[in-house]
């Protein structure tokens, strides 16, 4: 096995994909809880730091949005207080947490997705889709930083011939500043020729261009992708069976223990936890290696 | 069979009034390397740019070229593209994508081949090259060596016949520039490649080459040997720009006349020396006047440019006369150019201080310090050049025609003056872009390698004009690679390494005192005398020192 990011893009694609999808429908308590505790754990693998100083503002958010729902939704049947004649439920309180915990543990999942999808990954997965807009995408990659040198420079030379766009009247920082620009026009067009001819020396242009990655689908990928796809048709069998069902109003309904709402929430933790078990294995892997050696 | 032949060609660009190329007969064998030399505007680009058909330029073109025996134009475009590798002069502008890897695998990707044999040419080329430590790297953070050897791996993985290249290593510095040109000796000798290099730098070059095709206004004017070409050159004109551009050894040797046994690189040259000429270790060291005003002073002068990054400068200190001309050598990335800025105030240190002229820079309105006090002439010309004419650059920055046409005639660009800058050739524009900076009429002028990419001639009028601009008092200083171009014209060399500038001194001390970092006059005759730096001045002691016995 390998670690998280050595995956191939689609397979940590189609994770987070079904993972985000799945825990923005699931509003049933164990399952919401199943997502938190996943998210929380694999932020806490991948991103510590950035995900510690995210909770500042992450979990006041949380508080507030649990404290609104109650004082606009006044449905259910336990009525714990009255504010100006407004009923406040226990329906609604929980409701509303459940809500935030839902929203909290999506921005989770988004932030160890950004982590783990690089932008050459995710480059990757679009010229999946078209070969001309991922290429058309790296030149411009290419073209980007250059741009930002090549201002930087033309900037610099013009300053010292008192071409300086910062300082000066209205006038003057507007004359300096399109003086920048058309530099930069007559040097993009020039050089754009010579890149174009390079192009064109190494056979750009030939018919049955081919598209060449680094990436590599191998038997982990396709290991980790059957699981990912059996643990989500049971989950998408179960939302049709309506056996992960959980209603908030008019009041909680029941959670059941039987047969099938363990295969529910077993099924739902294994996928849920599959990326921790893979970092798990890792850092054991690790560990071992270091042993022997 | 020769791989290359070309019969009778002969193309004029349209609108053109005279044929660029004339009655170019050759013949090129596989396995060879050849080098293609001339002054600018000899044609030898526009007869490299023929021999890769997708970037023949258009106009009217007589003769064939015929490569494996068969016409160029009948070449399938597969064969053309990847059986005829090309690389052009600027690093920068050939890369084409963002990533490493897809630079290498761009043409194959072209090609259309599999990713199983993509896989396998681009890792074989990344570990004949030495690229597998940057393979995942942006192409924006490589170094201009970097980008170019990129630049020709990504052309080798489409294993052409031939590779033609045209003034490759001319933005590279030294270093990478021997880098470069060692990694070409190995594909030639070792692939049997054969290879076309067009190069104003021969120091190097000469020796490696199994011929040497000398052009000049169009025509092949010597096809040869190196030695050979070497000879005929002289016997052709005694006077030929192209002379200045021979390497060190043949330049002195042609002056003697000595034998007709022509040494080639430092080695031979050095031998050949011992044989003809008597040592003499009396130095002969002038003094250098001090003109004791001082102009520029550099105090303890530390930079970085992010507050977690590491110092570029550390503690700089140095201070420049009135009238010094005072060049600073050393590696990339050693911190020269931060240099240049900071004295220039366009970046501001965090500690230290810079006075320029009595004044700390932190005290000069940026008015007033861009306006007769400093100018700074920028690397790349283009980014000073903005007008439809030379004549417009020069006049919409001043009214003062006068001022005009005495920069116009210090610089002799007065036939220009109707063009487009961007028509004209990077020593032209670098002239142009010389004067816009010149019309502020600053008292120190700052120059960034100015010398990058210039022939041995452009490089002689730019020594004149800034002597010119010496005597009437401009103070210079000038960060450069060109270890000649610096022991020839400067007042001062310093050494800058890690930050600083370790050593300064005046140019015949700087260069007797450095074993590796000095030119290649002093190497050829160090064991011989202690005090020589250039070719003129080996000529002269030469002259005095000849053994009686001429064998």
């Amino acid at each position: 096995m390998k670690s998280l990011h050595q995956y191939h893009p689609i397979v940590i694609f189609f994770y987070f994909f079904v993972v985000i999808g799945l825990t923005m429908f699931y509003m049933h308590p164990v399952l919401l809880g199943i997502s938190f505790l996943g998210a929380v754990l694999l932020s806490l693998f991948i991103q510590r730091k950035k995900f510690l100083s995210s909770l500042k503002w992450l979990l006041p958010f949380m508080f507030i949005a649990a404290i609104i729902n109650p004082l606009i939704t006044h449905n259910g049947e336990i009525i714990l207080l009255y504010v100006n004649y407004q009923p406040i439920t226990l329906e609604a309180i929980v409701y509303g947490f459940s809500m935030s915990v839902m929203l909290l543990s999506v921005v989770f999942w988004f932030g160890s997705f950004n982590e783990i999808m690089t932008s050459d990954k995710f480059l990757y997965l679009f010229g999946r889709i078209s070969p001309a807009v991922a290429l058309l995408i790296s030149l411009t990659m290419r073209l980007i930083p250059l741009f930002f040198l090549q201002i930087k420079k033309i900037t610099n030379a013009q300053r010292t011939i008192g071409m300086d766009p910062t300082t000066g009247s209205l006038w003057h920082r507007i004359k300096s500043a399109a003086t920048i620009i058309s530099i930069l026009i007559s040097w993009a067009l020039e050089n754009a020729i010579e890149t174009a001819d390079s192009m064109k020396a190494r056979g750009y242009g030939l018919k049955n261009r081919s598209t060449f990655s680094l990436f590599k689908f191998d038997r982990a990928d396709g290991i980790v992708t059957t699981v990912i796809t059996c643990l989500f048709f049971v989950a998408l069998i179960s939302s049709y069976f309506g056996w992960n069902y959980f209603a908030y109003y008019p009041t909680f309904s029941t959670i059941e223990l039987n047969m099938t709402t363990w295969i529910v929430f077993i099924s739902y933790f294994a996928l849920i936890m599959l990326p921790i078990v893979i970092e798990l294995l890792e850092v054991l892997k690790w560990r071992s290696l270091k042993l022997n050696n | 069979m020769a791989i290359i032949e070309i019969e009778q060609l002969e193309f004029t660009y349209p609108e053109g009034l005279k044929p660029i190329l004339q009655e170019i007969d050759l013949q090129i064998e596989k396995g060879e390397f050849v080098v293609l030399c001339g002054t600018s505007g000899c044609g030898k680009s526009t007869l490299l740019k023929h021999l890769k058909r997708e970037l023949t330029p258009h106009g009217q073109k007589s003769g064939s070229i015929r490569f494996n025996g068969i016409e160029l134009e009948q070449l399938s475009q597969r064969e053309a593209a990847s059986e005829i590798g090309f690389v052009l002069q600027n690093p920068e502008n050939q890369i084409v994508t963002d990533k490493v890897w897809h630079e290498l695998s761009f043409g194959l990707e072209n090609l259309g081949l599999d990713t199983m044999s993509i896989r396998r040419r681009v890792a074989e080329m990344a570990s004949f090259f030495g690229i597998q430590n940057w393979f995942r790297k942006n192409t924006t953070d490589l170094s201009g060596g970097q980008k170019q050897l990129l630049n020709l791996a990504s052309i080798m993985v489409m294993q052409p016949k031939v590779l033609i290249l045209d003034e490759p290593t001319s933005q590279l510095d030294p270093i990478a520039a021997s880098e470069f040109i060692a990694t070409l000796s190995k594909l030639n000798k070792e692939l049997g490649l054969t290879i076309i290099l067009v190069e104003h730098r021969l120091e190097e070059v000469y020796p490696l080459a199994d011929r040497v095709i000398i052009m000049d206004n169009g025509k092949i004017i010597s096809n040869g040997t190196p030695v050979e070409a070497a000879v005929n050159l002289r016997q052709l004109d005694a006077e030929h720009p192209m002379l200045l551009g021979l390497p060190t050894p043949i330049r002195v040797h042609h002056y003697f006349k000595l034998d007709q046994q022509v040494p080639l690189t430092i080695r031979d040259g050095s031998q050949w020396l011992s044989h003809h000429f008597k040592e003499d270790s009396k130095a002969i060291l002038p003094t250098v006047a001090s003109t004791n005003e001082v102009v520029l002073s550099v105090k303890d002068l530390w930079f970085r440019y992010n507050k977690t990054d590491e110092d570029v400068v550390r503690g700089l200190e140095f201070e420049l006369e009135k009238g010094d001309f005072l060049t600073i050598l050393g590696g990339n990335g050693t911190g020269k150019s931060t240099t240049l800025q900071l004295i220039s105030g366009l970046m501001t240190p965090h500690r230290g201080k810079v006075t320029v002229f009595g004044k700390t820079l932190k005290n000069y309105k940026n008015s007033d310090l861009y306006n007769g006090v400093i100018a700074m002439l920028p690397q790349d010309p283009t980014t000073l050049l903005v007008e439809k004419t030379v004549q417009l650059e020069f006049s919409t920055l001043t009214s003062d025609q006068t001022l005009i046409d005495s920069i116009v005639h210090l610089l002799q660009i007065e036939h220009l003056l109707a063009q487009h800058p961007y028509d004209l050739s990077g020593g032209e524009q670098q002239k142009v872009a010389l004067g816009k900076v010149l019309l502020k009429q600053p008292r120190l002028l700052i120059l960034d390698e100015p010398t990058k990419g210039l022939d041995a001639q452009s490089k002689q009028i730019l020594a004149s004009i800034l002597t010119q601009l010496r005597e009437k008092g401009t103070t210079i200083l000038m960060v450069t690679h060109d270890v000649e171009f610096s022991a020839e014209h400067a007042s001062k060399c310093a050494m800058f390494f890690d930050g600083q500038i370790v050593s300064i001194d005046s140019p015949r001390e700087f260069y007797c005192g450095n074993h590796f970092y000095t030119t290649a006059a002093n190497r050829m005759c160090r064991h011989l005398f202690n005090d020589v730096i250039t070719t003129n001045q080996l000529i002269e002691r030469c002259a005095v020192q000849k053994r009686e016995v001429v064998i």
